[in-house]
């Protein structure tokens, strides 16, 4: 259903939208100053009410994470907040925006998240090729600190709250939140194995908690409305609230961010707020960032069974289907990071696995075996098919390797990698055989990186 | 003692708490394969070869994802569950688990895919590897692949004989990326010298600029090394492996006294390196470079022939002539009686025992000196302390110190005094007969030579040339430790037995027979025929001696002896 909404982008456009001058007027930080009024549980209990599920591309509800945290701190194990906003996952560009757009909502969102977790300090990843995004980060966190609102007594309350920003260090993996909290120490970005998890030992081994940068930007809105109404703009409340952001791109005509309440349809997505497909019919779209698996355009859901999750939109097309962390997974994808990217029929799937393939290849940390090797053999074979020198044998080869990496490694990327590379696999064999019988020929009409040579 | 135990494969072992299942195997003799931990280090999962089955609870359900198959009736694929593999050093051990490892069909596909994915872009170069006939790819090839390669474009190349440091070479193109040689110089080694760099296939491990990998123990990264990435620039291209033997030794580099492999090739009795005996009482899984590569000692610069007045003589002539210096002592004999009237004599007479010499050959002499000649005056030769690395090498660079104050104890000598104490008794004329064992000493050598060649008498037992055979009026040639059994005590008091691995060299002979040979040349009767009548003297423990001059493996070694 689609709903806009302006809880989190009231600002976003207004020349001085990131100042705090703005963001006073507009009831700023009242929810801080309350927050430090309040007592852990009750902010962890204001945010589970909320059922906001995380942002970062799992949808682990943020409440519940919350209260993963010590319920007393341990001396000498300060606990800390870390905020990700390394925004690396291809088509995903949602976290920027808030960055830039309203930095002041994540500052005042690191206050609350802090108090809630019992943590002082929060750090705010971000990725480094952002620089506006940092810069204006910085400016509020000057802003906030000038006017007293961080710093020793925020607000005059004596729990002292720190906000840092740290520049990320350039790769993909550092937004897996092991990995980023190794960056952040000044380690190589590479995952950790869980156990322990980051609420056990973290930053610098000390209880931390990771939060997507739009998870606790959001946070002020749901304390302003209350986490059950803000729950409540979902047409999937009670089982995921609020409003969010919703990114389209690829072959749309008004790619963007847009606000809504969670619930909202590809289809609306796509045509209403993307202003429909750019050169042609719609072939197929990724859900939520590279990782998600590929949905086609004609796909319709199978769900004949009462009890299955899906059952209400059973023969529906798959564009109808509420976008949500659990509907999504019903259709054996994933909801993600929210970002729809769109392929129009003018797109080769074969040649759009391949740029995806060249990524993650590029963007494994090498630390396990079936990730770092699977990757690049993946890249390998699609380099032989999209080459024209592709054989059945190869074909079938890709979902043996990607199969091979499912399930093996230490972090998701290893998933990230495989599921996307099976969705591709599942939904476009015909493609494939076809791209693979011709040499790449049948695909000249669409877009390809390179045509392939005429006889 | 087990805090539980689990089950793999329906075998039921034993566990203490802390311990991950492939340690528990591992104590238990259950092989796990596994490229990347090792049981003394941390375990970063990384190579995934260790993969098993871990059981869920009961009433729980088994993780499993969702995969693809491509079925050719149906000319379509089918999803297909996969059970989500636990890495076996990653999973703690937890009373009553079942674990399936080689009865599981899931767990030998994914062996076999891990296999297959670390050869993918190897070079397969093992004819000109260093690791080839001990390298795991091989082996584990061989368990769980045996399948041809199916990816036939041009592997991925990287960098190739990278000098680390002055011991180790690289080969990244080998390299799987275990990481063990980083922890290795993280967690023994104390210095992080090492680390990857680069990213997903293009992976290489590095030194940190400026600097090389010059720590005490930068051979344990090549020793630990399961593939041939790392290599000694010692052992590299000198050998191969299937032609060498190995003899179970002890270290003599420091009164630590690692317990060691001695490899060698028997067609030339040469040795070629050494290897950590893992022993968890002593050296762990470790030995330090300066004992690693100690190993050429046992054929360099040694006293093959007897010498006299510096000159190769016959080992028989010698003998000869070493009595016949020591002459004076056989008439001693005569007036003075084994239970001690002192002659004047008897306290010109000093004895230098070595703390580089077992037990039997400083046992053999200082038995001689008390019951033959009488001698109250005993010295040890010794080589000078060098610095102490805070890991395993000691200060103490003599593998027998202890060894050499339990003699004395057990014969009734005062504590044996230092060599220079020797050279100034000398150069104060109290000594004329000084009969020593080992060639080392931590005195400087010319003003030791320059006192000791006034004696009367001077008989020298050495494994190697040195100070003391080269001023000696005879010096008799003693086997090296590696060319006899022998017995040493390190700094714990813990008694270690090193097996005769090498053929001796020339006319080399155990020290103990050249001082049983002596005194029979003096007259005097020693009914001594072989090691044990020695360590029987010395070692008098009726019950359980046979366990006692057992080397085992992994057990901790042997009969506490307090210094
Ligand atoms: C390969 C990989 C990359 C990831 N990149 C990001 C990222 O750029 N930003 C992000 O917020 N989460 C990313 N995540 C997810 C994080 O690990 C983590 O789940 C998230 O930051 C938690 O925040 P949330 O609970 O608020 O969603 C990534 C995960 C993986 C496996
Ligand atoms: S799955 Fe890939 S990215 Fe994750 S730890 Fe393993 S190699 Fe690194
Ligand atoms: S050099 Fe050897 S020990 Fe080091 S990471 Fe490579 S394979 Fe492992
Ligand atoms: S041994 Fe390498 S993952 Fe367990």
């Amino acid at each position: 259903m689609l709903q806009r909404t302006d809880h989190l982008t009231k600002r976003y456009g207004i020349p001085d939208g990131f100042t705090l001058t703005r963001y006073l007027a507009d009831g700023g930080y009242v929810q801080a100053r309350r927050a430090l009024s309040m007592t852990r549980e009750e902010l962890v209990n204001e945010c589970k009410a909320a059922n906001l599920r995380g942002r970062g591309g799992a949808g682990f509800p943020m409440g519940v994470k919350w209260s993963f945290m010590a319920p007393t701190v341990a001396p000498g194990r300060p606990h800390y907040l870390v905020i990700n906003a390394d925004e690396g996952e291809p088509g995903t560009f949602k976290d920027r925006s808030m960055m830039e757009g309203d930095p002041h909502a994540t500052v005042e969102g690191c206050i609350i998240g802090c108090r809630a977790i019992g943590a002082h300090v929060a750090y705010i990843y971000v990725r480094d090729e952002l620089h506006l995004a940092k810069d204006r980060l910085w400016a509020a966190i000057r802003e906030a600190k000038a006017k007293g609102f961080l710093g020793a007594k925020p607000f005059g309350v004596d729990y002292a709250v720190e906000v840092y920003v740290h520049s990320g260090a350039g790769a993909y993996i550092c937004g897996e939140e092991t990995s980023l909290l190794n960056s952040l120490e000044g380690r190589r970005g590479e995952p950790r194995l869980k156990p322990p998890f980051p609420a056990q030992a973290g930053a610098f081994g000390m209880p931390t908690t990771v939060n997507n940068l739009e998870s606790i930007a959001t946070v002020p809105a749901l304390m302003r409305l209350g986490g059950d109404n803000f729950s409540k703009i979902s047409s999937l409340h009670p089982k995921e609230g609020g409003s969010r952001l919703y990114g389209v791109s690829g072959h749309v005509n008004t790619p963007g961010i847009f606000e809504c309440a969670v619930g909202l349809t590809l289809r609306e997505l796509i045509y209403d707020l993307g202003g429909g497909v750019k050169g042609g019919e719609l072939l197929a779209v990724i859900p939520g960032g590279s990782s998600t698996p590929i949905l086609r355009a004609d796909e319709l859901v199978e769900a004949p069974n009462e009890s299955h999750p899906l059952h209400a939109w059973h023969g529906m097309s798959v564009l109808d289907v509420p976008m949500g962390v659990e509907t999504f997974r019903g259709l054996g994808t994933m909801l993600g990071t929210c970002c729809a990217t769109v392929l129009s029929d003018k797109a080769c799937p074969v040649l759009a696995m391949h740029n995806l393939m060249r990524f993650y290849r590029h963007e494994s940390c090498g630390q396990c075996t079936p990730c770092r090797e699977g990757s690049g053999w993946l890249e390998r074979l699609l380099d032989t098919i999209v080459a024209g020198n592709g054989t059945m044998d190869d074909l079938n080869r890709l979902h043996e390797v990607a199969n091979s990496i499912m399930g093996n490694t230490i972090c998701a990327f290893g998933e990230g990698t495989a599921m996307p590379a099976l969705g591709f696999l599942k939904k476009f064999r015909r493609e494939f055989e076809e791209y693979i019988r011709t040499g790449g020929r049948s695909s000249t009409n669409r877009l390809a990186l390179a045509q392939p040579a005429a006889e | 003692m087990a805090d539980g135990t689990i089950k793999i494969d329906g075998r039921t072992v034993p566990f203490e708490k802390g311990d991950t299942v492939i340690k528990a195997a591992y104590k238990a003799g259950v092989d796990i394969p596994h490229y990347c931990w090792h049981p003394g280090l941390s375990a970063p999962a990384n190579c995934r070869m260790c993969l098993v089955d871990v059981e869920p609870p009961p009433g729980r359900p088994k993780m499993q994802l969702d995969v693809l198959r491509w079925d050719a009736g149906k000319n379509d694929y089918i999803t297909v569950k996969k059970t989500k593999l636990i890495p076996a050093c990653q999973q703690a051990c937890s009373d009553g688990m079942s674990v399936l490892s080689d009865t599981s069909e899931e767990v030998a596909v994914a062996r076999k895919e891990v296999q297959e994915l670390l050869l993918l872009n190897h070079p397969v170069d093992c004819p000109i590897c260093d690791q080839a006939g001990e390298c795991d790819l091989q082996d584990y090839w061989l368990e769980h692949d045996r399948t041809k390669k199916r990816m036939m474009d041009e592997p991925v190349h990287k960098p190739k004989a990278i000098v680390f440091g002055e011991t180790i070479v690289y080969d990244a193109e080998r390299c799987i990326m275990c990481t063990r040689c980083i922890r290795v110089s993280e967690e023994l080694a104390k210095d992080p010298v090492l680390d990857m760099r680069q990213r997903g296939n293009r992976n290489e491990v590095f030194v940190a600029p400026g600097r090389e990998l010059d720590h005490n123990y930068s051979l344990m990264t090549e020793h630990v090394c399961p593939v041939g990435a790392l290599t000694s620039s010692h052992f590299r291209f000198k050998a191969r492996v299937w032609f060498l033997r190995s003899g179970r030794t002890v270290c003599q580099g420091c009164a630590t006294g690692c317990n060691a492999h001695l490899d060698f090739d028997p067609r030339d009795n040469t040795p070629y390196r050494y290897r950590p005996r893992d022993n968890e009482a002593v050296n762990g899984y470790w030995m330090c470079d300066k004992g690693m590569l100690s190993y050429p000692e046992a054929h360099e610069g040694r006293l093959e022939n007897a010498l006299v007045g510096g000159e190769d003589a016959a080992l028989k002539e010698a003998l000869e002539q070493a009595a016949e210096k020591l002459s004076a002592l056989r008439s001693l004999r005569k007036t003075a009686s084994i239970n001690g009237e002192e002659g004047a004599e008897p306290s010109r007479i000093a004895i230098v025992l070595s703390a580089q010499h077992s037990c039997e050959d400083n046992f053999a002499l200082a038995y001689v000196a008390k019951e033959f000649f009488g001698a109250k005056d005993l010295f040890v030769a010794r080589r000078a302390d060098g610095e102490a690395d805070g890991i395993l090498m000691v200060a103490d660079r003599n593998p027998n110190t202890a060894g050499v104050s339990l003699v004395a104890e057990t014969l009734g000598f005062a504590t044996p005094r230092p060599f220079a104490t020797l050279i100034e008794g000398v150069a104060q004329g109290r000594y004329d007969h000084v009969v020593s064992l080992g060639g080392e000493v931590d005195v400087d050598a010319n003003k030791a030579k320059d006192k000791l060649s006034r004696l009367k008498a001077f008989v020298s037992f050495a494994t190697h040339e040195g100070t003391l055979p080269q001023v000696a009026h005879v010096a008799l040639p003693a086997t090296s430790w590696a060319e006899a059994a022998g017995t040493y005590i390190n700094k714990q008091g813990l008694r270690q037995e090193a097996e005769q691995v090498l053929a001796p060299r020339g006319d080399a002979h155990p020290a103990w027979q050249l001082v049983v040979a002596l005194a029979r040349q003096l007259g005097f009767a020693l009914s001594w025929k072989k090691r044990a009548d020695i360590l029987a003297l010395l070692f008098p423990a009726p019950s359980d001696d046979a366990g006692a001059h057992a080397v085992s493996q992994n057990a901790p070694a042997q009969l506490e002896v307090q210094p």
